[in-house]
């Protein structure tokens, strides 16, 4: 099998068609309802015998359904093949009448994701997301395989956007932070959102008891039950929660009922932000969010799994040794902060001592927040652009604020209200360095020769790269963007 | 125009004062309609006699105001082009600076509404890959505009530096 070794077509696991049609179920039984509610009144015939016609139609309705659903998921199954190309990208063709050829070029994948929904999981069977840069929608979810085949299937994706020969297998990891169940409880418990539903929930409870009296206790099942609904969300999502190293990337595994394994490879994150809750402080944890160049699902889609978030909860110090591995020598880093001056407190009274931003010859780095402390890092080599605002206040009290440009996703790197002058110095700082860095830019195929290949003809003969493998060894540093 | 949205080592490259003849005839097209209307509808329902001379003075009070704001705001428009980047700068109030590396340059946009074909006005707009980069630079006559985004696709396609 050489580098590039295409492969043959073929469909995802037969049993997709009914896993999906299990899946439609609970979608189908809600129309139903909608339909019986809506014209169950109106059925012909006398009142008596409404209810059981009702059933006998509802169950004939269900039938249908069934049938129309199983047939769409067997055609659809049956049109959709993947398989991967001789440039060594991955194609999926699809579609029963609009057909639709999709092609993803690895070179530039973000992430790859192994996610196990609930009932897939019962059966055995996982779906593969693999995404790459762009804006809009650029991934491929390959529904469903068995959970060994996904995992192959990930390895392999892997391999080839490594440039590694694409039969190398999974790569050894080595887990670098587990999540305590206790800990990620407590700190939903104590997270801002939970704390701030709570309040307004005792705010408006006692309100409606003080004016109603104790029929408004019932308000405290209706309201109070949105911030542990939000927390509880997050425990699923995040639960049993573990980061792992390997050379292919960081792998992030978690989930309660429906599991996702994540694959970042490396030199892939954009940005990195360590937050700092006011109540965790005591205990010294934080979190971690990251932006990585895909499209960032919207906030509530379940599809985003754990993108975004690189721990949901961990002490300080093990967050540094991750950013660390992320971004390296970041993490303990003791930035040169130049702090926003004294008189900002009249533009920002609460957050102003917190305030800053710094620039070194790897990284942009700021923070904000008073009550949510927030330290954002983005390396030189993924800045976009960099933005320097100055509000008519801000003018008059000689302040100025500045913004990195990243990808999109959940960090925002703001130096707010500045010393004017330290923040004209520090965009044109940060425009300097990142020049510097661009100008030794690496290969977007982290593994292989120092200019990608673009075609079959330039990558390194088969027997060249075992050689490569060794130092995909657990050991070696990972081989992230150049940042020196 | 203070040290700290100077340029960096040039002037700022201005746009075409063309850009506030268009943003004044879109001014006198939204103004003109509206003060007329509210004009007529004093007088249809009968208010005191001074309201409607008083209600056009205002009117024009704004107008000329907003006249005078369209000026210094194209005004405040320039961009310069360095080696490697591009600075945009633009604002009164709100006052932005925006460096775009050649590097990071996703596309180039040159568009020009029917009002800006008619004065001879295009607005040249950057994309890099994040969406919050926004930096266009409006008014520059169309030669200028297709020579500068020919400029920046070709060093963009030198320096490019992938994501």
């Amino acid at each position: 099998m050489t580098l590039s070794a295409a492969t043959t077509p073929r469909r995802t696991h037969p049993s997709s068609v009914w896993v999906s049609v299990l899946r439609s179920i609970p979608a189908l039984l809600g129309v139903l309802v909608l339909i019986a509610v809506q014209t169950g009144g109106d059925l012909p015939g006398a009142a008596g015998d409404g209810l059981p016609r009702l059933l006998a139609v509802g169950a004939g309705l269900l039938v249908v359904g069934l049938a129309l659903s199983s047939l769409g998921s067997y055609l659809s199954w049956s049109r959709r093949v993947f398989w991967f190309d001789q440039a060594g990208d991955l194609r999926v063709d699809s579609g029963v009448l609009t057909r639709q050829q999709r092609r993803l070029a690895l070179s530039r994948l973000q992430s790859v994701d192994v996610h196990q929904p609930l009932l897939a999981r019962i059966v055995g069977m996982a779906e593969v997301r693999v995404e790459v840069a762009g804006a809009g929608d650029s991934r491929v979810v390959l529904q469903y395989l068995t959970e060994s085949d996904a995992q192959a299937l990930r390895a392999q994706v892997l391999a080839r956007a490594a440039g590694l020969r694409p039969d190398v297998g999974t790569a050894p990891e080595r887990v670098l932070v587990t999540v305590p169940t206790r800990d990620l409880v407590v700190s939903l418990l104590l997270s801002s959102t939970t704390l701030v539903g709570t309040v307004a929930t005792v705010a408006i409870v006692a309100l409606v008891v003080v004016s109603e009296g104790a029929v408004g206790l019932v308000g405290l099942l209706l309201t109070g039950g949105v911030p542990l609904v939000a927390a509880f969300n997050q425990f699923v999502r995040f639960f049993d929660f573990t980061l792992a190293e390997s050379p292919d990337g960081l792998r992030l595994r978690s989930g309660l009922t429906s599991t996702r394994t994540q694959t970042v490879p490396p030199g892939r994150v954009h940005a990195i932000e360590v937050t700092e809750p006011l109540l965790w402080r005591r205990r010294g944890w934080v979190r971690v969010h990251l932006t990585l160049a895909g499209s960032p699902g919207s906030p509530g889609d379940d599809d985003q799994g754990t993108s975004g978030v690189l721990l949901p909860v961990a002490p300080a110090a093990v967050a540094r040794a991750v950013v660390d591995r992320v971004l390296p020598g970041v993490g303990s880093r003791e930035f040169e902060w130049r702090a926003a001056p004294p008189r900002a407190r009249r533009r920002a009274p609460i957050q102003w001592r917190e305030l800053g931003v710094a620039v070194d010859a790897d990284v942009v780095a700021t923070r904000r927040g008073r009550l949510v402390r927030r330290l954002a890092v983005v390396p030189h080599a993924r800045t976009q652009s960099v933005h320097l605002t100055q509000g008519p206040w801000e003018r008059r009290l000689g302040l100025a604020s500045l913004r990195v440009d990243t990808a999109p996703g959940p960090v925002a790197v703001v130096g707010l209200r500045l010393d004017a002058a330290t923040a004209r110095a520090a965009v044109d700082e940060a425009s300097t360095q990142a020049r510097r860095v661009r100008a030794v830019a690496g290969t977007p195929r982290w593994m292989s020769a120092p200019s990608p290949p673009p075609d079959p003809a330039q990558v390194p003969a088969p027997d060249a790269a075992p050689d490569a493998a060794p130092d995909a060894a657990p050991g070696a540093a990972p081989p992230v963007a150049p940042l020196d | 125009m203070d040290a700290v949205f100077a340029p960096p080592t040039q002037h700022w490259t201005a746009v075409s004062p063309k850009l506030a003849t268009a943003r004044r005839l879109v001014l006198l097209l939204v103004a003109v309609p509206v003060t007329a209307v509210a004009v007529v509808l004093a007088s249809v329902a009968g208010v005191p006699g001074w309201v409607t001379p008083a209600l056009a003075a205002a009117a024009l009070l704004v107008v000329g105001w907003l006249w005078w704001l369209v000026g210094r705001r194209v005004r405040s428009y320039g961009y310069s082009e360095r080696a490697d980047d591009l600075l945009v700068t633009s604002g009164i109030l709100f006052r932005r600076l925006v460096v775009v590396p050649y590097g990071r340059m996703q596309l180039v946009d040159v568009v020009a509404g029917p009002l800006d074909r008619a004065l001879g006005i295009t607005t040249v707009q950057l994309h890099t890959a994040a969406a919050t980069t926004d930096a266009a630079i409006p008014g520059l006559p169309p030669a200028e505009a297709v020579a500068l985004r020919d400029r920046l696709a070709a060093v963009g396609e030198q320096r490019s530096a992938g994501l």
